[in-house]
Order: structure tokens, then C-alpha cells, then sequence
């Protein structure tokens, strides 16, 4: 078996152990999607009742809550690990810890996405907007984000993850870091929405791609060295 | 014919009959100002069993963290097997089995799926996973409840599966640290029957506990540790060197509390 494939198998089932144990703690993925669901009526409540303002604020606030059910996200699945020293044993197993950080990441961007899907219809209830008309560019938007958010996500939470004060450090470093994520996918989905008038939708999904790119070179290299105590 | 429950790494993957399988100098490690280790030199034969004792903060637990390349040191060498653990930490984890004072558990998953992960993690696949677990779990006399989710049992059948976790994979090493905290009587005796099966099948144990009496009729030495210093050696197959201290800047030792 080749090493990558070995390193595929490896992700693989961390990935699987996490998405595990997240079904089985169903009452905090319900807290979640209802948290981040409840942001977006929030948001609904605070801008008004003016259709076309609440339209054009439905790609930010999209987003927004995306993220901060990402963060919560991405925080619990590390969370798992911390709980009992299990990352101190994960961290010992005789395996490639860049598969580890592979199978992390996987379980973040599953979730990221299944969570970006469930706000979806969401969104297109409580500000009007019409999703149908650009459901595939909209997929790829998700998946590119979810994937960025994710790779950076998984090593801000290893990071973190030792510390007392995890729960507000994790978001205060992550969320200048996907800035630039989170405007490439706000400014790519109001692109997408709006039919692609300027022609401008194929830039963002590349900066998104060069996201997610770097973020996953960084992952992989640095990972290991975070689990490192 | 009962089935083999103790698999052992193999010594040739490392440098052939290398019969030291734990060797440290000067091995120090500091948290903030503090010592934990303050110059530890020792040397384990293959297939030894060694009980390391001491008081509260002598520094066993973080002795057996850096041995199980948990902890890097702040100082000194270590090499596992004739293997340079601080610069092949990767190779040494196939060789290196630990059970630390918490479980290191998944609490939301089932006794069963926790062994599976970590005999996956060792290599196995297909059939051969849920035949190892079952073993496993019938060794630790937990099979009732392999599929009761982990947060539910109690802290002595979570000591029991962490035993068990100590056997998915194929050690030569196995590093425990206090075993029989939380233990019954009957858990104690488990801890016992699996240190004469180490012991046969010539893995190199190091168990430190404040059970003295009880490891130390298992083992084949004695180590004691005071102040992240040996402090005394007895029995056979166990080395001390001398703490090479001098020129390392290591601050005093008051304070230490590992």
C-alpha cells in the first residue's frame, strides 16, 4: 500500500471516530445549527422588514453564522480529544500525524458543510432570496469554504485545545485569520445570487482555492509540532 | 489452543539484539522555573520489569511521558531500543505502549469502537479488527459491556479498557503509570497477570505506583526516584549514571510538582 493511501486510511478513520462521536452528542450539533440559525434571525430582526436591504445582507449573514457555528464546531471536535488526555494518546499512536491532521480536518469540513447546508434554506426563508437559480455555484462556495475554515480551524484548535481559556482564544485567533475567507465567500456567493453580472464569481472561488490551499500546506507541515507538548 | 493476546515489535526492525531497551543521560525537563527532571541517566535491559517508585513530585510521571515521547526534555538524551527517540519519536511510537493516569478514552463512544480505533491505528484491518477487539475485551473481562458507551462505565472498568488498549498493538515497551488507581481487587490482579505475560513474552515494563509492595514482587528492579533525581537502584538489569547536572542550567528544584 502506498503511503498515501495508508495516509487516506488513516484519515479516514479518525475522520469516522468523530463524525462518531458527534451523531452520538446530538444535542450539541442541534445547539449549534439552532445557535447559528438563531444569529440569522437576529440579524433579520435587527436590519428590518425592507426585502431588498435584507436580500443584500443575506451573503454576509450567511456567512457570519457559518462561521460562528464553525467555530463551535471545530472547537467540540478538539474538545474530544482533551476530554480524559485522549489527544495525548491520539498523539502517540504510530502513525503519520499528517493523516491525523487529514482526518481532523475532514471531520471539520464534513460538518462545516452539513451545518453551511442546513443554514442555506435558512437564509433563503427569512431574507427571500431565491437559492434555486444558483444551487451549484453555491455548492462550490460551500465546499471551498467549508474546506478553508476547516484547514485552518483544525490547528487553531490543537493549538488552543491545552489552554484554560480555549472557548474565547480560538475565536480570537481565528477569526482575523479567515478574514480573507470570509470575504472571498461572502463577495463569491452575492456574485453567484446575483447571476454573475461583472463576471467577477471565477476570481473569488480562486482566492477561496488559494485559501484553502495555503492553509492546508500550513496544516500539514505545522500539525505535528502542535500536538507537541 | 488459546489465542495470542501479547504481540511483541520486533527487535530486528530496530538495530539487531540491542539489549538496552530504555538509555537516557542527563535527562532533564523544566516547567517554567521548575524541574520536573533534573538529570536522569538510566539503563533498562530488554525485557526487564522495573518498578520506579517515589514520592509525590519525583518526577515518575514525567520520567514515563518523555519515555513514551508524550514530553520532549528540555535536556539529555534518550534512546528506546537503540533508537534515538528524540529524533525518531515517529519509529519509537510502534515500539512504545503507555497508560497514563487519565484514560485517554472517547466518551461518546462504545467500548468496543475505542478498541476498534486504536487496533486500526495499529495496522489491522478487515475481520481481523473485530477479532482482535473481542480478545481484548474478553481479556480485560469486559465483554458485557462492549457496546455500553464509555461515559457510562464506571473508573475502574475505563482503567480496564485502557489496559486492554495496551494490547492493540505489538510493543516492546510499556510504560504504566500508577495501573491500579481506581482498580478492585480483581482489577488488581488483572494488572498483575499482565505484567507475568509481559514479562514471559520478554516486553520491557517500567510501572510506577504507589502500590510498592505489590510491583515490587513483580519486578526485576527497583528504581527510586526523589526530586527529579534517582535516588536509588536495586535489583538487576537497571543501570544509574551519574547526574550530569554540572553546566546545565537547570534552577532549583523547589517547586517541582510533577
Amino acid at each position: 500500500m502506498s503511503a498515501l493511501a495508508a495516509a487516506a486510511r488513516i484519515a479516514l478513520i479518525v475522520a469516522g471516530k468523530d463524525a462518531t462521536a458527534e451523531l452520538r452528542g446530538r444535542q450539541a450539533t442541534a445547539s449549534t445549527a439552532f445557535f447559528a440559525a438563531l444569529v440569522l434571525l437576529l440579524f433579520g430582526f435587527a436590519l428590518g422588514p425592507d426585502p431588498t436591504r435584507l436580500a443584500e445582507a443575506g451573503p454576509g449573514l450567511l456567512w457570519l453564522a457559518t462561521v460562528f457555528g464553525g467555530l463551535l464546531t471545530i472547537g467540540r471536535l478538539h474538545q474530544l480529544e482533551a476530554d480524559d488526555g485522549a489527544l495525548e494518546q491520539l498523539a502517540l499512536y504510530p502513525v503519520d500525524r499528517r493523516a491525523l491532521y487529514a482526518g481532523k480536518a475532514l471531520a471539520g469540513a464534513t460538518a462545516m458543510l452539513v451545518l453551511g447546508g442546513l443554514l442555506l434554506p435558512v437564509v433563503a426563508l427569512l431574507y427571500g432570496i431565491d437559492l434555486a437559480s444558483a444551487w451549484l455555484p453555491l455548492s462550490v462556495i460551500l465546499l471551498l469554504g467549508a474546506v478553508g475554515f476547516a484547514a485552518i480551524g483544525t490547528c487553531y484548535a490543537a493549538l488552543t485545545v491545552r489552554m484554560r481559556s480555549r472557548e474565547l482564544l480560538l475565536p480570537l485567533l481565528m477569526l482575523p485569520a479567515v478574514a480573507p475567507l470570509l470575504l472571498a465567500a461572502v463577495k463569491a456567493t452575492t456574485a453567484a445570487l446575483a447571476g454573475d453580472p461583472l463576471a467577477e464569481l471565477g476570481s473569488w472561488l480562486g482566492l477561496l482555492v488559494a485559501f484553502d490551499l495555503a492553509m492546508l500546506v500550513v496544516g500539514t507541515a505545522g500539525y505535528g509540532f502542535l500536538l507537541e507538548e | 489452543m488459546p489465542q495470542t493476546i501479547i504481540y511483541v515489535a520486533s527487535r530486528t526492525a530496530g538495530p539487531a539484539g540491542y539489549p538496552e531497551a530504555v538509555a537516557t543521560e542527563g535527562l532533564a525537563r523544566l516547567f517554567g522555573r521548575s524541574a520536573a527532571l533534573a538529570g536522569i541517566g538510566l539503563h533498562v535491559q530488554a525485557g526487564r520489569t522495573v518498578a520506579l517508585l517515589g514520592p509525590n513530585g519525583a518526577g515518575k510521571t514525567t520520567l514515563l511521558r518523555i519515555l513514551a515521547t508524550a514530553l520532549r526534555p528540555s535536556f539529555g538524551s534518550l534512546f528506546i531500543d537503540g533508537l534515538d527517540a528524540l529524533r525518531d519519536a515517529d519509529l519509537v511510537r510502534g515500539r512504545v505502549a503507555y497508560l497514563p493516569h487519565a484514560t485517554g478514552l472517547y466518551d461518546d463512544l462504545t467500548a468496543a469502537e475505542n478498541l476498534r480505533f486504536a487496533v486500526r491505528l495499529h495496522g489491522r484491518r478487515g475481520a481481523e479488527v473485530d477479532e482482535r477487539v473481542a480478545l481484548l475485551l474478553a481479556e480485560v473481562e469486559l465483554g458485557y459491556a462492549a457496546d455500553q458507551r464509555t461515559v457510562t462505565l464506571s473508573a475502574g472498568m475505563r482503567r480496564r479498557l485502557a489496559l486492554a488498549r495496551l494490547l492493540a498493538g505489538a510493543p516492546s515497551l510499556v510504560l504504566l503509570d500508577e495501573p491500579h488507581a481506581t482498580l478492585d481487587a480483581d482489577g488488581m490482579a488483572l494488572v498483575d497477570r499482565l505484567l507475568g505475560l509481559w514479562h514471559a513474552a520478554g516486553v520491557t515494563v517500567v510501572v510506577a505506583s504507589h502500590q510498592a509492595d505489590r510491583v515490587t514482587a513483580m519486578a526485576d528492579a527497583t528504581v527510586r526516584l526523589e526530586g527529579g533525581l534517582v535516588a536509588e537502584v536495586s535489583g538487576s538489569g537497571v543501570f544509574a549514571a551519574p547526574a550530569p547536572t554540572a553546566g546545565l542550567p537547570l534552577p532549583s528544584l523547589a517547586g517541582a510538582d510533577r
